[in-house]
């Protein structure tokens, strides 16, 4: 550059040659080209120079940002100091995000005998106040009572306009009103209190006498980051496959922390009077379901742990079971022996049937009974269904239950049993409160260490070659299992009306969080070729909730490829041929 | 860095060079610059879209090639056609420009673009390209001398305001103001005396309350809020301070590849259009993003490079033009993102996802490649108006 500036002259066109224009001259033109080149040049260097003035500043400025602290992720919102004394403390979450908190607002009530004309008097109380019947609160005002409530929780607008009215005879009481600054977001977990502050629902009830008690803030173990992500995702799952409903829940494997809850529909929790009923049912901890393939998690890990399989066991499944009037069936048909891999990868129905059979029904029971599936979910809401099972629990019922019919449990029984599975083997009663480390339950054993080791591969290998591919989030090992089961109308099962999951941990080779994601009736559509299977509908969001959390709770990635299964032993003993989404 | 110039003596008469020829003096290493940035930007898509092809990153890649390709294909034809397009082109835009004025009368709202069915076309954008080489003819015609005449500024600046009020009107500010700002460039190489740029400046400082009134709402919301962007953190000021947020959050050697929690997390709204520099100074840190600005300094001297070796006045002004509109690009897209000027809705060329932008920023270095190829042309000034 330096040699280029050096050669060309300064050059400004007030001082340039001042010979008049020749128009035909054609040295002069020659002249004017040079001239006009070597203008043009200079002029050249000199924007080029500008510019490279304003390139500077703009990479000062990346360096001021980046390097300097100018920007920077600001840390969490502290919360608010508490100075006020409350009817019921705050609610928050594992971060400190409020979710519950009260506002304090005036409600406006008469002494009747003290209003001079209650004609009057109602005609101007209703021009402020429109909602209020004017009719109604005539008979009231006329009334020889000394007390009557008007209206309660006033805006601070509304309370102004009726403090100018000037009415004698009428009185404000100091109240306060329950808000949920995050709406339907955590309605069904949080739930919500009436207006005299009594909670009727979720944590609000369960927890009552300790909200209306103490005045510090009850932390719960959701994280608001992942309830979010899961209720995006779920509802987007719903919108895509137009299902009437779905649960999702997170837990972390380690603790039995809930780290997110969602059942769709929801609610707005700070007008529960114009939701459906519906909309406020849990459907994650209240709503029972034949889960379908899901339970053959459990089937699996009881063969395994009984002793009566080992993984290079097989079972012959080219024939369908016929037993008390009623087959079994496989909807994706190996026609030949099994291994135990194959059987749970395959998903195969008289597979599971015959694992079950070798354990035999009371084992089986006893192990569900451990497992938890034969009583209510523990965990710290009011809303949690009984499990329905059956009694006697007869060979047929044994070999139904083996995969997931016969038996309805809620989605989050299946959650606490797929953690115990993963964890190495420990069973834990879900929480909803923020635990200490200390305060971790010990648990109890329900399989080996060495059993669920073989679990987490096996399920790792279903999102890896099997039906639940679509949860794959890479980087991040996901592992579960796919579960469709038609639901029961009016005693018979319903080919339309479905139920779809998927149950899945991450990561595998050291699982920290089991999700769940559950769509009731899903509607096939072209974009899933015409299925609604659990692998199609649920799986997919699961993957993304997957990727989108764990950023989020600072996993770091790891290269799949050599994470793969260590003794690849179980790849061996499943015939790699075949991959399709049919299994169920 | 002349060993960057493109003057290697050539003993053909352009017009005569054979395709291969001409292929082979094409400035092959502006084009690879153009393919690297264009990778990055592939890239920074893969991973905004979530690490998918889908939604962006394919797309993007199927338009670049489209594009690298028509910008071959416009390398190779002679600067002498440029020439006689000029004005053509010129009035196209400028009527195109009136259709979009008319059909958003009727549509209500800013409307920028006409629906071809396939794609939409926003004149706007292939105005900016349109203005250079009309202006570029201009003075290529006029003689240097007649220059100092105030009049003979008459038809530039008619031909500059023509297409600025009608985008105002649009209302889009930032492709006013970049249209304004290319065809002061032009003149300025053109040889125009600096006094009327030193008025012009002088004229902008006095209009610019007045100015003030007949912005729009949100655009002057915009400009308050890039004076405190604090005041509204959650409203107007969202935008900016998210991708302060995000850029200051890469530090210097960035978060890693996918692993940008701010923007992946959909913190950052039109993380794949006007900020995606914003996911690149998250994700690679300061290194990649001075990087990429590296880069986009190798094109833009190119640029002036081509524009000093061209033997005739046309392509040199029309280089200068171009480099400078593209530079403007480059310097308002990252100067916003990064806080120092308002919120402008300006793409990164060949980095952000869209359309018309992508195009125009090729087509433009298929000009400039055409006039680095044909240096040695001398353009004829005696060609018809149109």
């Amino acid at each position: 550059m330096t040699s280029l500036v050096a050669r060309s002259t300064p050059c400004n066109p007030r001082h340039a040659d001042p010979r008049p224009p020749r128009r035909n001259d054609v040295v002069h033109l020659d002249g004017d080209t040079k001239r006009a080149l070597e203008i043009g040049r200079t002029r050249l260097l000199l924007a080029a120079a500008l510019f490279a003035v304003a390139f500077s500043v703009v990479g000062m400025r990346l360096i001021g940002v980046t390097l300097l602290q100018e920007g920077g992720e600001p840390s969490l919102a502290d919360v608010p100091q508490q100075t006020m004394r409350t009817e019921r403390a705050d609610i928050i979450d594992r971060n400190g995000v409020l979710l519950a908190t009260n506002l304090e607002t005036a409600s406006l009530y008469a002494n009747p005998r003290q209003v001079l004309d209650a004609e009057e008097a109602a005609r101007r109380i209703v021009e402020v106040l429109p909602e209020v019947d004017h009719a109604d609160l005539v008979a009231r005002l006329s009334s020889d009572r000394s007390f009557i409530w008007i209206k309660r929780n006033l805006t601070p607008r509304q309370q102004y306009e009726v403090n100018r009215l000037g009415i004698p005879g009428l009185h404000f009481q100091k109240e306060e009103r329950r808000v949920y600054p995050q709406g339907a977001l955590t309605a069904h977990v949080v739930g919500f209190s009436d207006i005299d502050n009594r909670g009727l629902a979720g944590i609000e009830l369960s927890f009552n006498d300790v909200l209306r008690g103490g005045q510090e803030p009850l932390q719960l173990s959701l994280d608001l980051r992942i309830q979010h992500i899961l209720h995006e995702e779920l509802s987007q799952a719903i919108t895509d496959f137009d299902g009437i409903g779905g649960a999702g829940i997170v837990l972390d494997t380690r603790t039995g922390e809930v780290l997110a809850m969602v059942s769709l529909p929801d609610f707005d929790p700070n007008a529960p009077g114009s939701a459906t009923a519906d909309a406020r049912f849990n459907r994650a901890t209240l709503g029972l379901y034949e889960m379908g393939s899901t339970f053959k998690i459990f089937n699996t890990a009881m063969a395994l742990e009984s002793g009566t399989a080992r993984l290079d066991s097989t079972y012959d499944a080219s024939k369908p079971i016929r037993i008390g009037g009623f087959t079994i069936h496989d909807f994706h048909g190996e026609d030949r022996r099994l291994t135990v891999p194959e059987v749970f990868i395959y998903s195969s129905n008289i597979g599971s049937a015959k694992m079950a059979e070798e354990v035999g029904p009371q084992a089986q029971k006893a192990f569900m009974k451990r497992l938890g599936m034969l009583r209510a979910a523990g965990i710290e809401l009011p809303e949690v269904g009984e499990p329905m099972y059956p009694a006697p629990w007869r060979p047929i019922n044994m070999m139904t239950i083996s995969y997931g019919h016969g038996i309805a449990v809620s989605p989050l029984h299946v959650v606490s049993a797929v953690s115990a599975m993963v964890n190495g083997g420990v069973m834990r009663p879900a929480t909803l409160i923020e635990r200490a480390p200390h305060e971790v339950s010990v648990g109890d054993r329900v399989i080996s260490a060495d059993t669920s080791a073989i679990m987490r591969r096996l399920l790792r290998l279903v999102v890896e070659e099997g039906t639940g591919s679509f949860a794959k989030a890479p980087g991040y090992l996901v592992g579960g299992k796919t579960g469709t089961a038609e639901k029961l109308s009016g005693g018979n099962y319903n080919k339309n009306a479905r139920v779809a999951s998927f149950v899945g941990a991450f990561p595998m080779n050291d699982p920290r969080y089991v999700v769940l994601a559950m769509i009731d009736e899903p509607k096939p559509n072209a974009t899933s070729y015409g299925y609604a299977t659990g692998g199609w509908v649920a799986a997919p969001a699961v993957g993304r909730l997957v990727q989108r959390m764990a950023t989020l709770v600072g996993m770091p990635p790891v290269d799949e490829k050599q994470e793969a299964d260590p003794q690849g032993d179980l790849l061996i003993a499943v015939n790699a041929t075949d991959q399709t989404h049919a299994a169920e | 860095m002349l060993q960057l110039s493109t003057r290697k003596p050539t003993r053909f008469s352009e017009a005569d060079l054979h395709i291969f020829q001409k292929l082979r003096s094409l400035n092959w290493g502006l084009v690879l610059t153009l393919c690297l940035i264009s990778a990055s930007g592939v890239a920074l898509l893969y991973s905004a879209g979530g690490m998918a092809w889908e939604p962006w990153a394919g797309r993007h890649l199927i338009r670049l090639c489209c594009g690298m390709m028509l910008m071959i294909v416009l390398a190779m034809i002679d600067v002498q056609h440029w020439f006689r397009l000029a004005y053509p082109a010129y009035f196209a835009c400028l009527l195109l420009l009136v259709a979009v004025e008319v059909i958003g009368q009727i549509g209500m709202g800013a409307q920028r673009w006409i629906d071809l069915g396939v794609f939409t076309l926003q004149p706007s954008e292939l105005m900016k390209i349109a203005l250079v080489l009309a202006l570029a003819r201009y003075f290529h015609q006029i003689p240097l001398d007649r220059l100092r005449a105030p009049l003979a500024l008459i038809p530039p600046l008619l031909m500059t305001a023509a297409p600025v009020v009608l985008v105002l009107l649009q209302p889009n500010l930032g492709t006013a103001a970049l249209l304004a700002f290319g065809s002061g460039a032009v003149m300025f190489a053109a040889g125009v005396p600096v006094w009327i740029f030193w008025t012009a400046a002088g004229g902008v400082l006095v209009a610019a309350p007045v100015g003030w009134q007949f912005l729009h709402d949100y655009q002057k919301d915009r400009v308050l809020t890039f004076l405190d962007p604090g005041s509204d953190p959650l409203g107007a000021g969202y935008n900016i301070l998210q991708s302060t947020i995000a850029i200051g959050s890469g530090g210097v050697s960035g978060k890693g590849f996918g692993m940008g929690s701010q923007s992946q997390l959909m913190f950052l709204p039109e993380k794949h259009t006007d900020f995606i520099f914003v996911v690149l100074a998250e994700e690679m840190g300061l290194m990649g993003a001075i990087g990429l600005l590296l880069l986009f300094g190798i094109v833009l001297i190119y640029g002036y490079l081509i524009g000093i070796g061209s033997k005739s006045q046309f392509g040199r002004v029309t280089a200068l033009g171009l480099t400078t509109t593209f530079f403007l690009y480059l310097l308002m897209n990252i100067a916003m993102v990064s806080g120092l000027i308002p919120v402008v809705g300006i793409p990164l060329p060949l980095v952000s996802y869209g359309g018309t932008a992508i195009f125009t920023f090729l087509i433009g270095c298929g000009l400039l490649l055409s006039i680095s190829v044909h240096r040695e042309s001398r353009v004829s000034p005696h060609e018809p108006l149109l």
